[in-house]
């Protein structure tokens, strides 16, 4: 490819037309009988004149190649089929509606204008606009690109996402001071948490520079230390219009804002890079100021119910410590028995033990004792007296036991089995051989 | 975490709602858990009763303030009403 090959210099028959129809020529030239000779610049410029005019602006489809972008901004590529190709530019003015630079082998079509490149004599298309084929092309590209490069820095991590307050007292808003999206915010706040400061940073949020705008919005009030939490976001919009917020510059201040971040896009797009960074993603500016603040009448109600309940919990506090006291002195009691009640019982069988010994001991003796009895019974003198015996006892109830004992006339007494006789002495004999 | 007074400016630190209300969770918790003594008890009944009272007046204010962020001079930012009218 790049060689003419069979083609022959296309301006030749071109030309001829032209001169025919002495569109270009010069009538001086036109009496002369010699052969016109046209300098190569007279000619390139009839050609970019033939082009410029010969052919309103079109759309051509093709492949990108060699996509270079120069330092003056402008970029330069070629657009190419399998079999011919053909030089492009896309001037710097147009080039920054891009929302990223395409890959090569990328398919794309272009809009625009054919013109020659008259130092070159090679003609090219102006283009005005570019889009990838595919659904949202080069923007999905850009996006993804972002993503990617966001993601490998960790800046997408769930990690990163901080917790909201869930009563801030101030409120930062970064949107557009005449959009709609800054309305819904305050009415929402002002519905549900009328107590809250709302601190608004206006800034445009669409058009070139917007992201800028809205990354500096980000940074001052998010380190204002005025505001507990931000949200950032405008209502809906084409995708160009959110575009924006899939910005670099964006995405890297919500990243670094010393306070959490609730983004808030309108709908027309599935997620923004700005929704991938945020700590928290609303769909709509109004459902951004519901997340970040507490319907105010459920909370105060819920306030209100406190003190009753806390009493309660005194009040439990202070029966669970009665009941405490009631529980440690049971459990003493336990303990105490615990210990106590082997030695009760060695105690009882001591007792038991004791009581056997003097109940055997009681009846041995009971046993001796009336054994002890029969003998007495059998010494006793009564049962002599009742064999017939008697007993002689003087006045003073001395047994009279010797016939010394009795002297003549002296009386004494008989104690007979029955009774007592009272006699006197006749006379005593000693019994013979008895005496010594 | 900024702990934020209802001023904005430095100073006594009074702590603000969102802090209150952590604080209140946290004492009627304490309170509600088992085996809580009856002289902590109290005292954060006490505590819990004054957040509670505080809590109440904040949340009965009905105006929302709304203002706009500004450059000042000196290069720090300041803050002015922002009319809801005017944009």
């Amino acid at each position: 490819m790049g060689a003419p090959g069979p083609r022959p210099d296309p301006s030749v028959p071109v030309s001829d037309e032209i001169l025919s129809l002495d569109l270009f020529g010069n009538p001086e030239d036109a009496e002369s009988d010699l052969p016109e000779v046209w300098t190569v610049s007279r000619l390139n410029r009839a050609v970019r004149g033939l082009l410029e005019g010969g052919l309103p602006p079109l759309w051509v489809s093709g492949e990108v190649s060699g996509w270079h972008r120069a330092r003056s901004g402008h970029r330069y590529f070629t657009l190419k089929d399998d079999q011919a190709q053909v030089r492009a530019v896309m001037f710097r003015s147009d080039a920054q509606s891009l929302p990223t630079d395409p890959d090569d082998g990328m398919s794309v079509r272009v809009f625009g204008t054919l013109t020659l490149y008259e130092g070159r004599g090679e003609y090219q298309i102006v283009v005005r606009r570019l889009e990838a084929a595919g659904e949202e092309g080069l923007w999905r590209l850009a996006f993804e690109r972002l993503r990617r490069k966001l993601d490998s820095e960790g800046l997408l991590a769930a990690e990163r996402k901080r917790a909201l307050p869930r009563f801030p007292a101030a409120v930062g808003v970064v949107t557009s001071a005449t959009g709609a999206a800054l309305g819904d915010v305050i009415t929402v706040i002002g519905r549900r948490a009328p107590w809250t400061r709302v601190i608004v940073r206006n800034t445009r949020v669409q058009g070139e520079g917007a992201a800028l705008e809205v990354a500096s919005a980000v940074h001052a009030l998010g380190r204002s230390g005025l505001v507990d939490i931000l949200i950032v976001g405008r209502g809906g919009g084409s995708m160009e219009d959110l575009w924006a917020f899939n910005e670099e510059p964006v995405a890297r201040a919500i990243a670094a804002c010393p306070v959490p971040v609730v983004s808030a896009v309108g709908h027309e797009m599935d997620v923004t890079i700005a929704d991938l960074v945020a700590d928290s993603r609303a769909p709509t500016p109004s459902a951004a100021a519901e997340m970040v603040v507490q319907e105010g009448r459920a909370l105060l109600e819920a306030i209100r119910r406190l003190p009753a309940r806390m009493s309660r919990a005194l009040t439990a506090a202070a029966r669970a410590r009665r009941a405490k006291l009631a529980e440690t002195r049971s459990r003493l009691a336990r303990d105490m028995e615990r210990v106590l009640s082997p030695r009760r019982q060695s105690v009882d069988r001591g007792m038991e033990r004791m009581e056997r010994a003097i109940r055997n001991g009681l009846s041995e003796h009971r046993g001796r004792l009336s054994a002890g009895a029969g003998k007495l019974e059998a010494l006793s003198p009564l049962a002599t007296l009742r064999r017939g015996y008697a007993v002689p006892l003087d006045g003073q109830r001395r047994v009279l036991r010797s016939v010394r004992d009795f002297r003549p006339a002296d009386t004494f007494r008989l104690r007979v089995v029955d009774g007592i006789v009272v006699g006197s002495v006749l006379e005593a004999h000693p019994q013979e051989g008895e005496e010594e | 975490m900024t702990a934020r007074s209802t001023k904005g400016d430095e100073g006594q630190a009074v702590p603000g709602l969102e802090e209150r209300l952590r604080r209140l969770d946290e004492i009627v918790s304490a309170l509600e858990a088992d085996g809580v003594e009856l002289q902590r008890a109290l005292e954060l009944f006490e505590e819990g009763i004054a957040h509670v009272r505080y809590a109440e007046e904040t949340l009965a204010r009905a105006e929302l303030r709304v203002e706009e962020l500004l450059n000042l001079d000196d290069g720090s930012v300041g803050t002015r009403p922002l009319d809801p009218d005017e944009g």
